[in-house]
């Protein structure tokens, strides 16, 4: 009974007694996402990065409301300040506190750019799973008609929505950045779901009398939710650019509304005098951007350890 | 009126080389409380047979060309989707060859039987648990309250196969196909999985279908065996009687093949082998189809005549020219089979 021992005994370094208790004693569970946890944590870049991320995350949630100032609040006789302990980042042209602001202005990004991303995985999903375990003739011409859509600029096509729709806020800023990016993930999930549906496990839940959304929602579905994870990460770092690139060219949010895009193109005015404008928002969506990636990098060797096992 | 009549039943797969007939004619019938073996090598159309019984051939390219497989007075191949649904499981259970497969990985035992028992059920989530413990108490799985929420990772093969026993009698159906149920087991495993298939059968009063390669299992589980060779049907009769009168060459070349351990036929050496490999399902041999490999062909006609499905005795169905009772002058001295 006790033959499947625990992964966790090489690495944690125990004896097969401790780990496994008493004889017949029953042997501790160690469910799927512990030891994706375990795995993660042996990655140092990604739980730097995650910690990063996290930082990051609670920065833009909490700092907002307990900030002495506002981040819309204009006071020209601090305008341009450097950096102090009142204002960490400084001041903009108009005196506002960058500190609150930048933390403001990631709010939104961040609220994008996971909108976005999980608009991209819903479409994504339904289509891909659809094409997918129906197969056939359906799955040939929905996968032709997303060859089709492949061939469309993920930007420009954002922009085009942006102009169809008329006005920008950030509910139309998530539509116009998921309508053309979603196509990658639909092929994952297809690509996932025609491997499974084959596996015996799917014939023996049909033997039994399982109806065609049973399987998909209990068989199908939850083993690519590994694979769905490390695409939202994967996602996130086009969405935050691409939400970045749109408020700097003047198409996404626009001030005095705040995001990290919008801000860099308010500083880039300013640049050569008072650079510290633009500096703080451009790092903080790389450090987004890199840390999405390496919390990636760790979530693929977690949740899929058969790509590498260091 | 028997259990389950399955006539002239023809499942066909249309791929890009042409029609292979895995399935050629086929028609038996399970009574009710009986067992019925389902013999013949790799390839024979044995699994397609239960496949195409449970409607769970893939189509396309598989097809249902002719026949009829009557449950009940029902024509299965008739049903929609949707009613089939309802069939499978609660009337007629099927147990797959890979245990080590057949169970999803990412949901514990309980949920797996549990959401059986509900599918066909209408009861409480406690009910069903309480029923799934009782199941997996009956296939004898130890602490088996305990054992419920566990992933199947922790269970070996032969407790695995007792899992998938133990969700295919969760709905009491009256018909269960075990298609090479022990293949995958250990041979010490194998005999106490089929020792619990028949006491399973007796308790619950099943018909069972046993497929299987190995002549050693049908022996012990089976009232009736049909030989299969090449998607057609070539002896039909009860366990005794083809054991102690193997008519079809085939059927005793099989026998002959097994090895013996005590008796008057112990052999020293090698084992007996069946000369040369089935036939291509794609194109089949013309008239008899087990010819290419019979010793006895040859002697008339019966490479250009199909042999046709014949009562020889009462109750013993053969498909050949050259049935060994009628075989009065052997034209090779040695006698293979007993």
């Amino acid at each position: 009974m006790a033959a499947s021992t625990p992964t966790g005994i090489r690495d944690e370094g125990l004896t097969v007694e401790q780990a496994l208790g008493a004889p017949g004693t029953p042997v501790g569970q160690s469910n799927l996402w512990k030891d994706a946890w375990r795995r993660y944590r042996r990655n140092k870049a990604a739980v730097v990065a995650g910690t990063t991320f996290l930082v990051i995350v609670l920065y833009c949630i909490v700092w907002p409301i307990i900030s002495p100032y506002s981040g819309n609040e204009v006071d020209f006789s601090i305008a341009k300040e450097g950096p102090s302990l009142a204002h960490p980042f400084g001041t903009d042209k108009f005196g506002r506190d960058l500190f609150t602001r930048t933390a403001e202005g990631g709010r939104v990004s961040i609220l994008i750019a996971f909108g976005a991303t999980f608009a991209i995985l819903a479409i994504g999903v339904v289509y891909g799973s659809i094409s997918g375990f129906v197969g056939g003739r359906l799955d040939n011409g929905m996968m032709r008609f997303l060859d089709a859509l492949y061939g469309l600029p993920y930007l420009p096509f954002a922009i085009i929505t942006l102009a169809i729709i008329g006005h920008t806020d950030k509910w139309t800023m998530m539509i116009a950045l998921s309508i053309a990016s979603w196509f990658t993930t639909a092929r994952i999930v297809r690509g996932q779901v025609i491997t499974l549906k084959e596996n015996d496990y799917v014939r023996a839940a049909k033997a039994v009398g399982a109806r065609w959304y049973r399987i998909l929602a209990r068989h199908l579905l939850p083993n690519t939710l590994g694979i769905l994870i490390i695409a939202i990460f994967l996602e996130l770092p086009a969405v935050i650019l691409g939400e970045a690139f749109l408020s700097f060219i003047g198409l996404g949010i626009s001030p005095p509304d705040a995001s990290w895009g919008a801000m860099a193109q308010e500083g880039r005015a300013t640049y050569r005098t008072h650079p510290i404008e633009i500096v703080v928002p451009s790092i903080a969506i790389a450090s987004l951007v890199i840390c999405a990636n390496f919390i990636a990098d760790g979530l693929r060797d977690a949740l899929d350890p058969r790509t590498k096992e260091t | 009126m028997a259990l389950l009549e399955v006539d002239d039943l023809r499942t066909h797969f249309f791929t890009r080389e042409g029609v292979v007939r895995a399935v050629d004619g086929v028609s038996f019938s399970v009574e009710k409380g009986k067992t019925l073996g389902i013999v013949g090598e790799s390839g024979c159309g044995k699994s397609v047979t239960a496949l195409s019984i449970m409607g769970l051939i893939p189509k396309p390219p598989a097809q249902i060309v002719s026949g009829s497989v009557k449950y009940e007075g029902r024509d299965l191949t008739r049903l929609s989707e949707r009613q089939l649904e309802d069939v499978r499981g609660r009337e007629i259970a099927m147990i797959f060859q890979d245990p080590m497969t057949s169970l999803n990985p990412t949901l514990t035992i309980g949920t797996q039987i549990t959401e059986t028992i509900r599918r066909h059920y209408d009861v409480s989530q406690k009910q069903a648990d309480k029923k799934a413990v009782e199941l997996l108490e009956k296939v004898r799985i130890p602490r088996a309250a305990e054992r419920l929420g566990d992933y199947p990772h922790r269970f070996s093969g032969g407790m695995r196969q007792r899992v998938m026993i133990a969700i295919a009698l969760s709905c009491d159906p009256k018909l269960l196909i075990a298609d090479e149920p022990t293949t995958a087991l250990d041979v010490t495993v194998q005999a106490s999985v089929l020792d619990l298939l028949d006491d399973l059968r007796h308790e619950y009063d099943m018909s069972m279908i046993i497929i299987t390669h190995d002549m050693g299992v049908v022996a012990e589980a089976a009232d009736d065996i049909i030989v299969m060779y090449a998607g057609q049907v070539v002896e039909h009769a009860t366990t005794l009687e083809l054991f102690d009168n193997p008519e079809h060459p085939y059927t005793e070349a099989l026998l002959g093949a097994l090895p013996q351990l005590e008796g008057a036929n112990v052999r020293e050496g090698r084992l007996t082998a069946i000369p040369g490999r089935p036939p291509d399902l794609l194109a089949p041999p013309k008239a008899c189809r087990f010819a290419p490999r019979c010793r006895y062909a040859g002697s008339d006609d019966c490479t250009e005549h199909e042999p046709e499905l014949r009562e020889i005795r009462r109750g013993h169905w053969v498909r050949s020219a050259h049935p060994a009772s009628e075989r009065a002058k052997t034209p090779e001295p040695q006698q293979v089979g007993s």
